[in-house]
């Protein structure tokens, strides 16, 4: 019985800290105060691909070169290009996925729409020839 | 709606919206990477141990930091222009609402089939009742149909008013003696808040504008039950 209470109010405490956290993971994590990497699409996809090819780049060129201050710039450079090629490449991808997208709610709306009328796009014409 | 400290845009309610939020996150991740260039030249020019005094020019580095910037406007421009153009295509509106700016208000004219005329007020802080917004409520809403064009003509009775609602991407310029027009598309069912977007006064702050959106049929039964009030 002295248990009951207790019980119930840690039951509240952890349901509020799950909501608490649940909102903190909706909130984003905004790259240098601007970009919302998470809840923009194709941003945290571009900047993990940017880091990778800025760690590959660098890394390769130090193997080849042994030159440090150098290498940092060719990271730096391979970061840029790799970042800007994902992020044109998922960015065009989605945008072709969003004209399709579309593209079919509208099919959908014209079908439900025109459905039964001579403007049904699914009704086959009859072969037309003596009765 | 708005939330207090809020820096990026609303979610979008209208086609038109999205696409400018497209835009934006594009024109921001290349803003950010020019940045991040810029900083990071600034960094290794002033912790680099090497001098030239006898430099005047360099044809390589001029050519490259004259056609990489033309490029990136380039870039930057022709979605621009693809999303303007978008914005003007005029689409067989199902609706056309005049919208009027006085001060310090807003009044809505529907007179496509019967004239449906009311003005717009801000609810006062002190008459809210529980879950309105303050200054951002209002007595009467402009109420359009969902899935629907709609044809905004919006001018204004005294001063320059200006019309904005952010998540339908709506901000059009209210002035006297001039007609201005604007189509939106709304997507899903809901209230949605603006506010007045040229300063026109004492209250410019407390004339906001309020769209609800709602399916058609009840479009229908709304406008028969305004006639009937009015």
């Amino acid at each position: 019985m002295g248990n009951g209470p207790i019980r119930k109010r840690n039951h509240a405490a952890v349901q509020w800290q799950g909501k608490k956290r649940s909102a903190r993971k909706r909130r984003g994590f905004k790259l240098l105060g601007i970009l919302d990497v998470q809840n923009t699409p194709c941003a945290r996809e571009a900047l993990l691909h940017g880091a990778g090819g800025s760690a590959v780049a660098g890394l390769l060129h130090f193997l080849v070169t042994s030159r440090v201050k150098r290498s940092f710039d060719v990271g730096f450079a391979g970061f840029m290009l790799t970042t800007l090629g994902s992020w044109f490449y998922c960015r065009l991808k989605n945008a072709k996925l969003r004209v399709q997208q579309r593209m079919v709610q509208e099919g959908i709306k014209n079908k439900i729409l025109y459905e039964g009328t001579p403007l049904d796009p699914t009704n086959k014409p009859r072969p037309s020839g003596p009765s | 709606m708005a939330y207090p400290l809020q820096l990026g845009l609303q979610d979008a309610t209208s086609p038109v919206m999205e696409e400018l939020i497209q835009f934006h996150d594009h024109t921001l991740m290349i803003a950010l990477l020019v940045s991040t260039m810029v900083f990071y030249t600034i960094l290794t020019s002033v912790t680099t141990k090497l001098t030239n005094k006898n430099m005047l020019d360099s044809q390589g580095i001029e050519t490259i930091w004259t056609i990489a910037p033309a490029l990136i406007l380039i870039l930057i421009a022709m979605p621009s222009l693809r999303v303007l153009y978008m914005m003007d295509e005029v689409n067989n509106p199902h609706l056309t609402v005049k919208t009027i700016g006085h001060q310090w208000y807003w009044s809505y004219e529907y007179t496509d089939y019967k004239n449906l005329e009311f003005d717009s007020y801000m609810i006062p802080t002190q008459d809210l009742i529980p879950r309105q917004f303050r200054l951002f409520d209002t007595d009467h809403r402009m109420v359009v149909p969902t899935d629907s064009p709609v044809r905004m003509l919006i001018t204004a009775d005294d001063v320059i008013h200006s019309t904005a609602v952010p998540t339908l991407g709506v901000k059009m310029d209210a002035i006297p003696g001039r007609l201005n027009q604007t189509t939106f598309v709304v997507s899903h069912p809901g209230v949605f808040y603006g506010q007045c977007s040229e300063i026109c006064g004492a209250n410019h702050s407390f004339m906001p504008i309020t769209v609800e959106a709602i399916p058609l049929i009840h479009f229908e039964d709304w406008s028969t039950s305004m006639l009937a009030k009015i």
